[in-house]
């Protein structure tokens, strides 16, 4: 009876905390992304041809954890499978803000373009039992700076 | 040349509210712990009815049986007497040879009286003073020696190991012993089917000793007294594993008229030292 009620309080405030904090990250990423959209992100490896640019490696590093709610979510989706969308918004969350970090260590560096942008995505918690699920998404790319003669 | 577009929200991530999924999957999770704890239940029970007597026996003997150990001399009577009324009795249902009845009388005030592994019948002082001929103590025995003719004990012990496993897996809790600690000393719960056919086979013996069935019914209005005295009131006929009292006396009478059993006839009254701790109190 006691773990029942210990688990019922996890996931509620793990449902009013989670979801807080995710609106908020989501507000703070979107504001973020529209100033950021001054300098283009791209996957290509290629960069423009006819300039000459200063390449700088840059790179965004991110680490989130799950919320207990959506863990517990998750583990009830284990029974019936099917798409488990209370992961979805951690890795999309996870994503855009390593792109941002990425993108402003770029603009800190006065970059006009970053290039060949690459995702690696590791899970912290990997294969612990007990544990809430931690991901960690690193985005890397070349910075390019425009030489001007 | 080059650019980001912005991109609308919510292609990578499902608008639909989380509480909606996760009520669906909750209740879908629960519906299949009940279906799974039932299921292995209901093949435990049956399985757990093959198990042969000797095995049962061996089983039983891993628990003390509940005795007075400091016995006087009447009680000492008293338990002769039931002790040669259940082996009367189980005669008269035809148990087989190997089914001994053990009859155990304890000293409680507690009105009740239980049949448990290895035919042992555990009789309280309370519920026996409150009847007042021996066609009513009959009607007890033969119902709880019903309830080892029909295995029930084991039966019930196979359903309740079976649904314990099953959720001691889902929860994954490791502590729970599979037998229970007092397999023995508690009472074990049969199902209302269970009950209703020991009463059967009890008011068919009662009416083989006795040539009427009259007193057999006084058992069951004893435990409506009681229930209307502690004004607890029944619960409902779902959750109750004995069918409610009312219930009980109703069949009985169905019963009676079903079969043209004889409902008057003479009482036969208990013997006097069964009295006597009566009057010591």
């Amino acid at each position: 009876m006691d773990q029942i009620i210990i688990t019922l309080v996890l996931i509620s405030l793990g449902y009013f905390f989670g979801r807080h904090a995710e609106k908020k990250h989501y507000r703070h990423i979107i504001e973020r992304e529209e100033l950021m959209n001054a300098l283009p992100a791209m996957a290509s490896r290629f960069p423009p041809v006819g300039e000459k640019f200063e390449q700088t490696l840059v790179s965004g590093n991110v680490v989130i954890a799950n919320d207990y709610f959506k863990t517990f979510a998750a583990g009830l989706r284990n029974l019936f499978g099917g798409k488990v969308s209370s992961y979805e918004t951690l890795l999309d969350r996870a994503r855009r803000e390593a792109v941002l970090r990425m993108k402003e260590e770029a603009q800190a560096l006065q970059a006009d373009y970053v290039f060949n942008v690459k995702y690696e995505t590791t899970s912290i918690s990997k294969g612990k039992n007990n544990r809430l699920p931690m991901i960690e998404v690193f985005a890397y790319g070349t910075a390019l700076k425009k030489i001007t003669p | 040349m080059y650019s980001n577009p912005k991109l609308p929200e919510g292609i990578n991530t499902s608008k639909e509210h989380p509480l909606k999924e996760f009520s669906i999957l909750l209740i879908g999770a629960l519906a299949l712990i009940v279906i799974v704890t039932f299921a292995l239940g209901f093949f435990g029970s049956y399985l757990a009815g093959k198990i042969p007597y000797s095995a049962e026996l061996k089983i039983a003997s891993l628990y003390d049986p509940p005795d007075n150990n400091d016995s006087s001399k009447s009680e000492q009577a008293l338990h002769a007497y039931l002790q040669q009324l259940a082996d009367k009795i189980a005669r008269a249902e035809h148990l087989p040879e190997a089914m001994k009845i053990t009859v155990h009388y304890l000293d409680g005030d507690t009105v009740n009286a239980f049949a448990t592994l290895g035919g042992n019948i555990i009789l309280y002082r309370g519920l026996l003073e409150k009847l007042s001929t021996e066609n009513a103590l009959s009607m007890l025995l033969a119902h709880e020696i019903a309830h080892v003719k029909y295995r029930h004990p084991i039966k019930s012990l196979g359903r309740g190991v079976a649904a314990g496993i099953a959720i001691a897996a889902i929860t994954g809790s490791t502590h729970s012993n599979a037998l229970g600690e007092t397999g023995l000393l508690t009472t074990l719960h049969y199902s209302r089917k269970m009950e209703q056919q020991s009463d059967e086979e009890a008011m068919r013996v009662l009416y083989k000793l006795y040539g009427h069935i009259n007193g057999g019914a006084q058992l069951f209005k004893e435990f409506q007294k009681m229930r209307e005295q502690q004004d607890l009131g029944e619960s409902p006929a779902l959750f109750s594993s004995h069918p409610l009292d009312q219930q009980r006396i109703d069949n009985f009478k169905r019963m009676a008229t079903l079969n043209q059993w004889k409902t008057t006839g003479e009482l036969t009254p208990l013997p006097d030292f069964f009295s006597i701790k009566k009057t010591e109190e």
